[in-house]
């Protein structure tokens, strides 16, 4: 069994080779480009199936030890870098999650992306992003990680602005790029740091006691070193993932095909950010009052705020793209608070049924669409909700998957959301110890269960407004359900959104509890002060307090939008007030902040610069320079034309065409010449040399 | 090693040579066929060369012949490393022109048999000049390889330019010839030795006053023979004549072949019989390589650049070519000051000659199986039929610019290593005006190489059908090709062989 290990660095290559065959090869042919990638990622599947298996089955020496594969990558001064993969627990629960998803969410772009001009670039793209992707989770070491980081974050720019003709997509692809890039920057220099005071990025290595102990006594700025690097790396995983203060690029990368929406919202790239700080952990955990209570904090904003910004928006994505940000703040929080299992379970069951609502709503779009074609209606927008409504009865899948998965974000027993929220928020509870209104952790928990009232509120409002009631446009009237290769796929991420929380149930439940994720991905780590690796026990009291809230938001939100009519004004705006319904729906004025403090004044100073350049000073310069240049090079071609080429190159060519045009003549033809030049030759060399006339 | 396998390489090529001519009596065979069999020749004699060469440790096996005066037994033959590596360089070139020949001949030869069997008989004439030690056997070695090049160049008996050619060189060989007999008979009566070592010994035991008043006219004579057959100016004058003459295979064999030989004779007389007179005042052999070398160089550069005649262009172009390899000969020289072991370094310039005429061989052949390629199709050696060439065989006009690049001495090819290592060698011996002198040809040489290569690519060209390229000139090119420019790229092997090859010179004395 363990010698499937070996396999693991085949697993980002089969992608990676899809990618690589579609661009140099099968890109003029689209059913080939597409089942490249496909077969390429199921491939990946398989390998990463099996290696999960043995993990799993492998018992505790497996996961917590590992697997690991070290190459000796690039000689340094005093040692070698290392290079290499590795296999834990916890990634063997990625890796069951990545590729699965990923490959579910191509067999529906396989349909989804039918007919569009770039169909195979789409491919080789999402191939590129999975391998990212996969490649990170197996890295053993930071900069692989970072390698594989900035991979996705180069195929995220490709992808949210696919449809590049359209302006919004090419300005959401720089956005994306360039917000995640101010983590990435953060990142980058908190790995120089570490490996400036570890000499290592080797995870194992870092993870030793000892480095550890001399990161947390080592300063850096006046603090410990493991605070000022961990969280120069949260800085990156804030990017990745979405978190306050950088989520502004997320709703935008909504501009993406819809499959992107959800790679990036489910699979992979925002997933990344949350498996970096998990990866890290320890690192966080070295100092108890230092970087881990930011996570926790901005989890803690990011969860609320972005969850209030949800019930705002009529754009069927968007309301999704804000519960991913509001979500991820969910699994910070369970990091932040040291609940390491709390954090990753909801990273699983979220992927997975955030994926399925993304599809869901992909194909309610599609359909929409569809129905807009017909109607010959290209004005309306298909992807606002307020255009839509009552297609339960007309995709019927759709429906019942989506339901699924709005109930497992929701948090209803017994669906996948409500166990891995419910560990959060138990988390923040224990940490909390009650009421105690000077904890972070309690706050945190504030944070969460509000957040949770508003996301079952905004799902309500969606499924009120999307499937429920009348439609409301003639695009809604002839939505029809899409094919079986984008409902199949819908359907087994609704079996898996039903059912995920099971493998993690507490196991103070009677008959089914289990811990089971958390025995083989929850014990990789040390427990220290701040670090809990222990299983909480469910707590009746909270979870019934979850599920009441949820239960009241989700049907309230039905109850006022499930008989929204076409032209009514919002009911949202009634219940919050005009200011505050503003607020959000301009979510917060954010990007307007950003405008204001940083992006116009750049803009403003590199006019400026660029005045300074051109009119001003620098341009002058230049141009005095290059005038001076012109005129010095116009004196000293006249000498080289005139000295040098005349008399110089020209002549001596000249003279040695010369030369050899006469010495052409000493060939004469006449053999009796020939033969008096050899003689007298030789008997002047004799004659010079006997008589000591030498040369 | 028995005498019988040392002699491998020369039995195998006389055996052929003989079969060739009873075939071709007895049967008259294709053409084609008696190529087959030249080339069949050619190789099995390279593999025996290569199988001696390995069987050769890096000492002195002298064959012998018995004296008739009681002397006892006297040494003729010196299988060294460096005869093999003459010898390898000779099978080489066998197999290669014959390769090259194999169209030519069998559209204008009019006995196929006859030729093969000469260019067997003149490798063979190449392999024994490697070997002689002994003033005799070179004299014998050395008219032997001129009479088969007389009559390869005159081979075109109905062409009066061939036949002239012939009488031209014959004259001229034979009037050369006679200064080098003089030379040598006059070393003889000085030493009253016929064997290299001796001359040596003979040299270092005698009156110097009465000695030199007989050695230095010998080495001055010696040294004319010799540069005639190199084509040394001002010896060189039967070579523009015959390299038009001679069938064009011919000429590719004499640019290269007699050449190497004549070097190999050189470095060998020079540097093993007359050590002590490299550099004493007023008898310094040197100094007179030295000024042969300077004008060799320059005046074949100068005349080259006048030349209409692709072949006559090749002529000065070796002539050239052997000015700059003679730097090489010289940079060794002052090492062998008054008869003292050589010090360490001495044989750079040595292994720079045996690299450059191992690179030029291969460069040339290369250029004249192109240059056979146009002939064949137009009937005309004129430079003016290479105008847009690559349009008409861009294979062969890269391959052609990769050969002009290689004797221009630019890198990645086998001409830059040669002349870096003969330059550099210069340089060390600190004959900074010599090396100056070569850098500068080579400027000059760019003027009429990459006119070639201008005409091949710039200038348009009148017939536009394209070139065939039979597939043994194709072969021949893209060998030829690929080792100038591994001998460039891969270099290390091939110095580590020629500096084994020239070890053996310096425990000589």
């Amino acid at each position: 069994m363990e010698k499937l290990f070996a396999l693991t660095p085949y697993i980002p290559l089969f992608p990676l080779l899809a990618f690589a065959l579609i661009v140099l090869w099968a890109n003029k042919n689209n059913k080939l480009s597409a089942g490249l990638a496909i077969a390429g990622l199921g491939l990946s599947t398989i390998i990463s199936w099996l290696i999960a298996i043995a993990t799993i089955v492998g018992g505790e020496h497996v996961q917590v030890e590992g697997w690991s594969l070290t190459i000796p990558w690039l000689p340094t001064g005093t040692g070698v870098f290392n290079m290499g993969f590795a296999v834990d627990g916890f990634t063997a629960a990625m890796l069951f999650m990545v590729p699965f998803v990923s490959s579910l969410i191509f067999i529906y772009a396989s349909e989804y992306m039918e007919g569009d001009s770039r169909y195979a670039r789409f491919f080789a793209y999402v191939s590129l992003f999975v391998s990212g992707m996969l490649t990170l989770v197996v890295a053993d070491n930071l900069l692989l990680l970072f390698i594989a980081w900035e991979i996705m974050g180069l195929c995220s720019y490709l992808l949210i602005g696919f449809w590049f003709e359209k302006d919004s997509a090419k300005k959401a692809g720089l956005k994306a790029f360039l917000t995640t890039r101010v983590g990435d920057v953060l990142f980058f220099g908190g790995m120089l740091l570490l490996y400036s005071q570890t000499g290592t990025l080797t995870f194992r290595e870092i993870f030793t006691p000892a480095v550890l102990e001399r990161l947390a006594e080592a300063t850096i700025w006046g603090q410990p070193a493991s605070v000022v690097i961990s969280l120069l790396i949260f800085g990156g995983a804030v990017g990745k993932s979405a978190q306050f203060p950088l989520h502004v690029w997320l709703p935008d990368a909504m501009e993406g095909p819809t499959p992107v929406s959800a790679m990036i919202h489910a699979a992979t790239m925002v997933s990344a950010g949350v498996y970096l700080v998990a990866r890290m952990l320890p690192l966080f955990a070295v100092v108890p009052v230092g970087s881990l209570q930011w996570v926790a904090i901005i989890g803690a904003i990011t969860a609320f705020f972005g969850a209030t910004i949800g019930i705002a928006q009529n754009d069927i994505k968007r309301v999704l793209a804000y519960s991913t940000i509001s979500q991820l703040g969910y699994m910070m929080i369970g990091l932040g608070l040291g609940g390491f299992l709390a954090g990753i379970f909801h990273l699983l069951t979220h992927s997975f049924f955030k994926a399925l609502l993304f599809l869901g709503s992909g194909s309610v779009i599609h359909a929409m669409e569809h129905g807009a074609h017909h109607a010959h209606d290209h004005e309306t927008d298909p992807q606002d909700m307020m255009n839509m409504g009552g297609l339960a009865n007309r995709m019927k899948k759709t429906y019942i998957a989506y339901m699924a998965g709005t109930l497992a974000l929701v948090g209803i027993v017994p669906f996948a959301g409500f166990f891995s929220k419910d560990e959060i928020l138990a988390e923040a509870w224990h940490q909390a110890g009650g009421f105690n209104f000077g904890s972070i952790a309690f706050w945190a928990w504030l944070a969460g269960l509000l957040g949770a009232f508003v996301t079952a509120l905004y799902m309500g409002r969606q499924i009120g407004l999307v499937f429920l009631g009348k439609p409301r446009t003639k695009l809604a009237e002839h939505a029809v359900e899409p094919g079986k290769r984008m409902t199949y796929p819908l359907l087994v991420l609704g079996f898996f959104a039903l059912t995920l929380g099971f493998i993690n149930i507490p196991k103070n439940v009677p008959i089914i509890g289990n811990g089971w994720l958390h025995e083989f991905a929850g014990l990789i780590y040390e427990s220290t002060e701040v670090l809990n690796l222990e299983a909480l026990p469910l707590n009746w009291g909270l979870a019934g307090v979850a599920t009441i809230i949820g239960l009241a938001g989700f049907f309230g939100g039905i109850a006022l939008y499930r008989g929204h009519q076409a032209g009514q004004s919002d009911p949202m705006v009634k219940l919050l007030g005009r200011p505050l319904f503003t607020l959000l729906k301009n979510k917060y004025y954010v990007d307007e902040f950003y405008f204001a403090v940083i992006i116009n004044p750049v803009v403003k100073l590199a006019n400026f610069a660029g005045k300074f350049d051109y009119d001003w000073v620098i341009n002058p310069i230049v141009n005095f320079v290059g005038n001076t240049g012109k005129w010095l090079s116009i004196v000293s071609g006249e000498f080289d034309r005139v000295v040098v080429d005349g008399l110089g190159v020209l002549g001596t060519a000249r003279f040695f065409r010369w030369m050899g045009k006469e010495l052409r003549y000493t060939q004469t033809g006449q053999v009796q010449n020939y033969l008096l030049v050899i003689a007298l030759v030789s008997l002047s060399l004799v004659g010079a040399y006997l008589f000591g006339l030498g040369f | 090693m028995n005498t019988f396998m040392l002699l491998l390489p020369e039995t195998i090529l006389l055996v052929f040579a003989f079969a060739l001519l009873a075939l071709d009596l007895i049967w008259k065979p294709r053409s084609n066929t008696l190529a087959i069999i030249m080339l069949t020749g050619a190789l099995v004699t390279l593999a025996a060369t290569i199988f001696v060469w390995m069987q050769a440790n890096n000492g002195v096996i002298q064959l012998a012949v018995i004296s008739t005066d009681g002397a006892g037994a006297v040494p003729m033959l010196a299988m060294d490393r460096f005869a093999m590596f003459f010898k390898v360089y000779a099978a080489l070139t066998v197999a290669l022109v014959g390769l090259l020949a194999t169209d030519y001949v069998r559209e204008k030869i009019r006995y196929p048999g006859e030729f093969y069997a000469l260019m067997l008989f003149a490798g063979l004439a190449l392999m024994l000049v490697a070997s002689s030690t002994n003033l005799v056997m070179i004299f014998l070695a050395f008219e032997f390889l001129s009479i088969t090049s007389y009559l390869l160049t005159g081979f075109m008996r109905n062409d009066a330019f061939s036949i002239e050619a012939a009488l031209k060189y014959f004259l001229y060989g034979a009037v050369a010839s006679a200064v080098m007999l003089l030379g040598f008979s006059l070393i003889y009566g000085a030493t009253g030795s016929l064997d290299l070592h001796g001359i040596a010994t003979g040299i270092r035991s005698s009156d110097p006053s009465i000695i030199h008043v007989l050695a230095i006219p010998a080495i001055v004579l010696i040294i004319v023979g010799l540069g005639f057959k190199i084509a040394l100016v001002p010896f060189h004058q039967w070579s523009p004549e015959a390299y038009q003459g001679a069938p064009t295979p011919v000429t590719a064999f004499l640019s290269v072949g007699p050449k190497a030989s004549g070097f190999a004779l050189m470095v060998r007389v020079l540097t093993v019989a007359f050590p002590a007179f490299a550099r004493t005042a007023n008898t310094d052999w040197v100094l007179i390589l030295t000024g042969i070398a300077i004008i060799t160089m320059t005046f074949g550069n100068v005349v080259a650049i006048w030349q209409k005649n692709i072949k006559r262009l090749f002529a000065y172009s070796s002539i050239a070519q052997a000015g700059y390899m003679l730097i090489g000969v010289i940079a060794i020289a002052p090492q062998f000051v008054g008869g003292v072991p050589p010090i360490e370094g001495w044989d750079q310039g040595l292994n720079g000659l045996l690299l450059f005429l191992f690179g030029y061989l291969f460069t040339n052949l290369g250029s004249f199986a192109i240059i056979l390629a146009v002939e064949n199709k137009t009937g005309s050696s004129s430079v003016e039929q290479f105008n847009g060439l690559v349009k008409r065989a861009p294979y062969l006009s890269i391959a052609f610019v990769i050969f002009l690049l290689s004797l221009i001495g630019i890198p990645p090819t086998a001409g830059f290593i040669g002349k870096l290592l003969v330059f550099g060698a210069a340089i060390k011996q600190q004959m900074y005006v010599l090396a100056a002198i070569g850098l500068f040809n080579s400027v000059i040489s760019v003027y009429y190489y990459l006119g070639i290569a201008r005409k091949m690519f710039f200038s348009p060209a009148e017939d536009t059908t394209p070139i065939p390229v039979s597939r043994s000139l194709n072969f021949v090119v893209t060998i030829s090709m690929v080792l100038v420019l591994a001998i460039a790229i891969g270099a290390q092997p091939f110095l580590d062989w020629v500096s084994g090859s020239t070890q053996i010179l310096a425990t000589v004395f």
